[in-house]
């Protein structure tokens, strides 16, 4: 069976040749949580848009739950909720209105639910939204694409501009979508890499238009380690390199490296060097991700870094 | 069951969430804190407190139970283990040495010498009061110095 989001070989480039996305593959399986992490500009809220259909992809092929959005007929479309970057709201509606238009839209509008999620966040419902604070019409909104009660949910960047309990409450409100019923499928963007520590099953990171590495957020967790080892005198020996290391930098004598450690006598040759000591920490996403775009010299046995290494960091659904 | 058990989950400990609940419920079963034939909270109620993946509660529960230390009644819930195993003595040393490693890598890295780092934690066990005979304290995920 076809994966619930699907993409493959999917381009998309805008008037004056800017190429938003460009060779995006994605696949996300039934019940999963995907985050889409990566720079500003990397192409994650163009791939969104062309899998929700608000796109005509240049090439490839997006599909979610079998079908092309910018095709499929309104039945297949409510089956699937979208929160965009920017207020789609209209804003001179207050929420009991919206709810009222646009549940006529759709076979599953949970009424109640979106009051309950009202009353959870304390937003008014009979206030136009543009009289809701900024944090409030995002709530609104996703308040909104909850209570269609999706098969398949696509966030871009749900976070942006809520304070520390809003985000709580939005992250608890995907457990509950999560809960509810046969579960749903959520793909989301974010920056805000620690709350996908908690909710995600897997995360990929884009680059220029695709997704560059993807991995199991308990797998990353348990495997990627920043390598760090001092060697005495001032620089590492000839040809010296990090078992397992993804990206590496050297600073005088100090080499320090993203590496795979799968097992710890993976290291056992480079602790035995005479005089190098070596220190092993944990990553935390937000450090693999920020030490993943460092600026690095890429290990030099894998010719193809600038490609990545894909066989290492490439982890399937089930590790 | 509920007031007791209260579980920590720290994003920035580099350590699996599932695993995190897993070490702190067995702690709390080794230090008696939950003792055989409380019930713990269920599935969707741990993944909506914690905010957690339901999947990831369910992936400690899983483990949990294989290793003996709840078991699950039907339509009833989760259950700490009747004969739950206490953690073993190599567990109490992984997890003692977790954190002696970073203890070790930061007393490194601020050039302390080692019986000064001997005196300091013999200190703190002091102010501890007497150590209680066995009993393994919950152990909280620390933040590890690197990258900052």
């Amino acid at each position: 069976m076809e994966s619930v989001i699907y993409a493959r070989g999917v381009g998309k480039s805008f008037r004056g040749g800017a190429v938003a996305v460009n060779g995006f593959n994605l696949q996300v399986e039934g019940g999963e949580v995907y985050g889409l992490i990566g720079r500003n500009g990397a192409g994650k809220t163009t791939a969104l848009r062309v899998l929700m259909g608000l796109l005509r992809p240049d090439r490839g092929e997006a599909r979610v739950l079998g079908c092309s959005l910018w095709e499929a007929s309104r039945g297949h479309r409510q089956r699937i909720a979208y929160l965009s970057q920017s207020q789609q709201l209209p804003d001179w509606m207050s929420l009991d209105d919206l709810s009222r238009y646009t549940g006529h839209f759709y076979d599953h509008w949970d009424v109640s639910f979106l009051r309950d999620l009202a009353r959870r966040w304390d937003l008014p419902r009979n206030t136009a939204i543009a009289r809701l604070s900024g944090g409030n019409q995002r709530l609104a909104a996703l308040a909104m694409a909850l209570a269609s009660r999706p098969e398949v949910i696509l966030l871009d960047e749900p976070a942006a501009g809520l304070d520390p309990i809003a985000r709580r409450e939005l992250n608890q409100c995907l457990i509950d979508a999560l809960l509810h019923g046969e579960g749903c499928t959520i793909l989301l963007s974010t920056h805000l890499l620690g709350d996908l520590e908690r909710l995600a099953t897997r995360v990929g990171i884009m680059d220029h238009g695709r997704v560059v590495a993807e991995g199991v957020v308990e797998d990353w967790q348990r495997t990627m380690r920043r390598v760090q080892v001092v060697f005495p005198g001032d620089a590492p020996p000839r040809d010296f390199a990090i078992p397992g290391a993804l990206r590496c930098t050297c600073l005088g004598p100090v080499v320090t490296a993203l590496a795979r450690v799968t097992d710890e006598a993976q290291l056992e040759g480079i602790r035995n060097l005479p005089g190098a000591r070596v220190y092993v920490f944990p990553l935390t996403l937000e450090e693999l991700f920020v030490d993943w775009f460092r600026e690095s010299s890429p290990p030099r046995e894998s010719k193809e870094d600038t490609n990545l290494p894909k066989d290492d960091v490439f982890l399937g659904p089930s590790g | 069951m509920g007031p007791k058990l209260h579980l920590q989950i720290d994003e920035r400990s580099g350590v699996p969430v599932y695993r995190q609940m897993m070490d702190q419920i067995k702690y709390y079963v080794a230090g008696a804190t939950l003792r055989p034939g409380d019930q713990i909270p269920s599935i969707r109620e741990l993944a909506a407190a914690l905010a957690v993946n339901p999947t990831t509660v369910v992936k400690a529960y899983t483990e949990l139970e294989r290793d003996g230390v709840i078991e699950k009644r039907h339509g009833k819930g989760a259950f700490i283990a009747q004969a739950a195993p206490s953690l073993t003595q190599s567990e109490q040393e992984d997890a003692l040495r977790r954190s002696a490693k970073q203890l070790a890598v930061e007393a490194t890295q601020l050039h302390v010498s080692t019986p000064k780092v001997i005196t300091v934690v013999r200190e703190e066990l002091n102010a501890l009061g007497p150590v209680r005979g066995g009993e393994v304290e919950p152990v909280k995920f620390a933040v590890m110095a690197g990258g900052h």
